[in-house]
């Protein structure tokens, strides 16, 4: 027995034929539907954006002068500007409650079921429907937000919560935030359970207060989770549609849209070759802020 | 010889999966339903539900077999439908509703079968119909692609009860008298509802607020100046009719905060069926609604043509839904036999008197079982005399939406009037540029 065990160790370090050969075959259904439904898309969706694709004009390449049209369109740079702001405001606070709300259900707090349930039904809701409570909420003449307001005396008459940018932009932030806070909650919290408690123990034994325990050991143990967490958000911040699409439909003035919200007019116009060519920007960019975040995860875990 | 095992194994699964995949791929290659023609149609569930009575009695009459394509109620979504089976070349639907804006853009792609050929040989006269819908809608050059299902115009509501306790004899025919009232009974009602405005209307940014805009510039006598290559929206007309509209939420604040943010076709029917409204401009789709039993305004409602300026003329946004065929149907002479049905007086006159539809045909506004039941018919048939349609361009889309753009920008005071046009107009040469056709 002892005998084959080392035999078996041995053996990784040398791939026989047999080995990859197998090795490829258990890869190959991943390889053909990442490239059945990842690649062709994209590559397709590329090509679609080298050419002037307008239903109702000859269709004819054009290279990159979709792209050129793009940078010099101040409805594009409005919708990119917007975008990145919005990443900027909501993910860092989705990440921030999201971590308090997992260190709340990790602890041992009573009715700790109950409390995980309902942190999580903002996620469980259709995005579309929880956009449309949101309206509900901001609503000018019949909305809770105003109702109380009023009834609360901190202002005397309603407020048009929608009609500003500022406004605005902080009544979409406010609804995402609520919706994909449990995500982070959740991923975050799958992080503090696989925490050793010995570890914990150890810092209580050295005297460390709760805050030393926290900054000092929990968060750089957490840390790889929380960057998982941080690039899911962002690249959904990135794409997101549903949320403005109900609550603001872009306005006012066009102050609230969103790069999908810019690419899905132009598809909805007929105008495929410039819809395109938006969403791979969206793409681009996307795929570099993933990329940055992978890197400076495996650096993170590399110390670890 | 263990090894052996485990490999055929991969294989037999990999196998599975193959086939589980090409299974569930191609399965429904194989339910190819056994029906003629495909009808697309979207709308409230008791819309679709008449659709498919109509559709029951279509089929024992002429035992053509019709598969109703249910689509949303949402009009984008309605189009982008539409659109994604148009583009692939599907064979179905073969013929569907489409809302007047999208006709141009429609016809320019070459996805619908002109309909003159089939008309000729037909029962149906196009005499029936609206000339002015048909010419400015339906036809696209020189050729018949489309025919008027439900013509619909923006129309003034008002509450005659409100009138009379304020001693106004006949609707305002111009702004000036329009606004005197409206700040008048806002005033006096406000004392017992705080909620009260003098007027509501669709100011939010989507296609409505420039079905809005096109009836307050054209009622100043501006508008969308087209000529050629060229387009005109910066003119004096249009700024001042732009500015009234500002004016009516911000200086005369007989409309409320919210129009520019929230209001809606269903926002403003709402409110104003609520009785927080003196005036209200929507499609005369609000009028069975505010009649409908339960409704707080039911019985004190009146209808009238918009006002105008001075020198104006009071203007109607041309809007409904129109029926045609698809270039890639696989039977044409059947949809047809179809829309024939679709338009024929007694289709026509239940769709008027089920769903208070208005008729593309004008021979059914002087029903008399129709006046009967509807008798707004008889003003909705002088409004839609003064019907404007939206510019028949295949590209309206993309120029509605820089207007709806800028428009909002000047209501919510994030511009000024004139910055507001000058920036739209300038976005608007640069799509003109991109999608007109270069002139031979």
């Amino acid at each position: 027995m002892k005998n084959m065990a080392e035999n078996r160790i041995e053996e990784p370090g040398m791939l026989t034929h047999r080995d990859i050969k197998s090795a490829c075959l258990f890869i190959l259904p991943l390889i053909t539907l990442i490239f059945l439904f990842i690649l062709v898309p994209v590559i397709g969706t590329f090509i679609n954006s080298l050419f002037q694709d307008v239903s109702f004009l000859d269709k004819k390449f054009i290279f990159l002068k979709n792209y050129q049209q793009l940078f010099s369109d101040p409805g594009f740079r409005q919708a990119l500007k917007f975008t990145m702001l919005f990443i900027l405001v909501s993910v860092p606070l989705e990440i921030v409650l999201g971590t308090i709300f997992a260190l709340l259900m990790n602890a041992d707090v009573p009715l700790r079921g109950l409390l995980r349930a309902c942190v999580l039904i903002p996620w469980a809701i259709p995005a579309a429907i929880s956009a449309r409570t949101w309206e509900l909420i901001y609503n000018y003449s019949y909305g809770l937000a105003n109702f109380i307001f009023t009834r609360l005396g901190i202002t005397s008459e309603p407020v048009n919560w929608l009609g500003t940018s500022i406004g605005a932009f902080g009544a979409v932030v406010a609804a995402d935030v609520w919706k994909t806070t449990p995500f982070v909650a959740i991923i975050v919290l799958a992080g503090l359970q696989s925490i050793p408690e010995e570890i914990i123990n150890q810092a209580k034994v050295d005297r460390a207060n709760l805050l030393q325990i926290f900054f000092k050991v929990t968060v750089p143990l957490i840390k790889p989770v929380i960057i998982v967490a941080l690039l899911f958000r962002t690249i959904d911040g990135l794409r997101v549609f549903d949320v403005i699409y109900v609550l603001t439909g872009g306005g006012p003035g066009g102050e609230t849209t969103s790069i999908s919200h810019y690419a899905y007019k132009y598809f909805l116009s007929g105008d495929f070759g410039y819809g395109s060519a938006v969403s791979v920007v969206l793409f681009v960019v996307a795929f570099s802020l993933s990329v940055i975040y992978v890197k400076v995860g495996r650096f993170e875990t590399g110390q670890i | 010889m263990a090894y052996l095992i485990g490999k055929e194994r991969i294989v037999t699964y990999l196998f599975i999966l193959l086939l589980t995949v090409c299974l569930t791929a191609f399965c429904g290659c194989n339910k190819e339903p056994a029906k003629d023609i495909t009808f697309a149609v979207g709308g409230a569930p008791a819309e679709l539900d008449f659709w498919q009575e109509l559709i029951a009695e279509f089929e024992t009459k002429t035992g053509i077999k019709v598969d109703l394509l249910r689509q949303p109620t949402d009009t984008d979504l309605r189009r982008r439908g539409l659109v994604t089976s148009l583009r692939s070349k599907k064979t179905n639907p073969d013929v569907f509703l489409m809302d007047v804006a999208w006709l141009a853009q429609f016809a320019a792609s070459n996805w619908l079968e002109p309909v003159d050929s089939y008309l000729q040989s037909s029962q149906l006269d196009s005499e029936v119909f609206f000339q002015k819908v048909l010419n400015l809608a339906d036809e696209y050059d020189g050729r018949l692609v489309a025919l008027p299902v439900y013509v619909d115009g923006g129309v003034l509501y008002y509450r005659k009860d409100l009138f009379e306790g304020f001693n106004i004899k006949e609707p305002p025919e111009l702004w000036l008298d329009f606004v005197k009232q409206a700040i008048m009974v806002q005033e006096e009602s406000r004392k017992t509802n705080p909620d009260f405005y003098g007027f509501l209307w669709q100011g939010a940014q989507y296609e409505g607020l420039v079905c809005n805009w096109l009836e307050f510039t054209g009622s100043r006598g501006g508008g969308i100046v087209l000529e050629g290559r060229d387009i005109k929206i910066n003119t004096e007309e249009n700024s001042y009719a732009t500015q009234f509209m500002y004016d009516l939420i911000h200086r005369f604040k007989i409309s409320p905060p919210n129009t520019y943010t929230e209001m809606r076709e269903e926002e403003v029917r709402t409110s104003f069926q609520q009785g927080n409204a003196l005036f209200e401009r929507n499609w005369p789709y609000a009028w069975a609604l505010h009649q409908a039993q339960g409704s707080p305004v039911k019985g004190k409602v009146g209808i009238a043509a918009l006002p105008r300026f001075a020198d104006g003329e009071s203007t109607s946004t041309l809007g409904g839904w129109h029926i045609g065929i698809s270039k890639y149907s696989d039977s044409k002479q059947k949809s047809f036999e179809f829309v024939e049905f679709v338009l024929s007086y007694d289709t026509q006159k239940k769709l008027a008197l089920t769903l208070g539809w208005n008729p593309g045909r004008t021979d059914v506004y002087t029903d008399a079982e129709v006046i009967e039941k509807l008798p707004h018919f008889v003003s909705l048939k002088t409004v839609f005399e003064n019907l404007r349609p939206r510019p028949n361009l295949p590209y309206y889309t993309l120029l509605s939406e820089v207007i709806q753009r800028y428009i909002s920008s000047a209501l919510s005071g994030k511009l000024s009037v004139k910055e507001a046009l000058s920036e739209a107009e300038e976005e608007a040469k640069k799509v003109i540029e991109k999608y007109g056709r270069k002139q031979d």
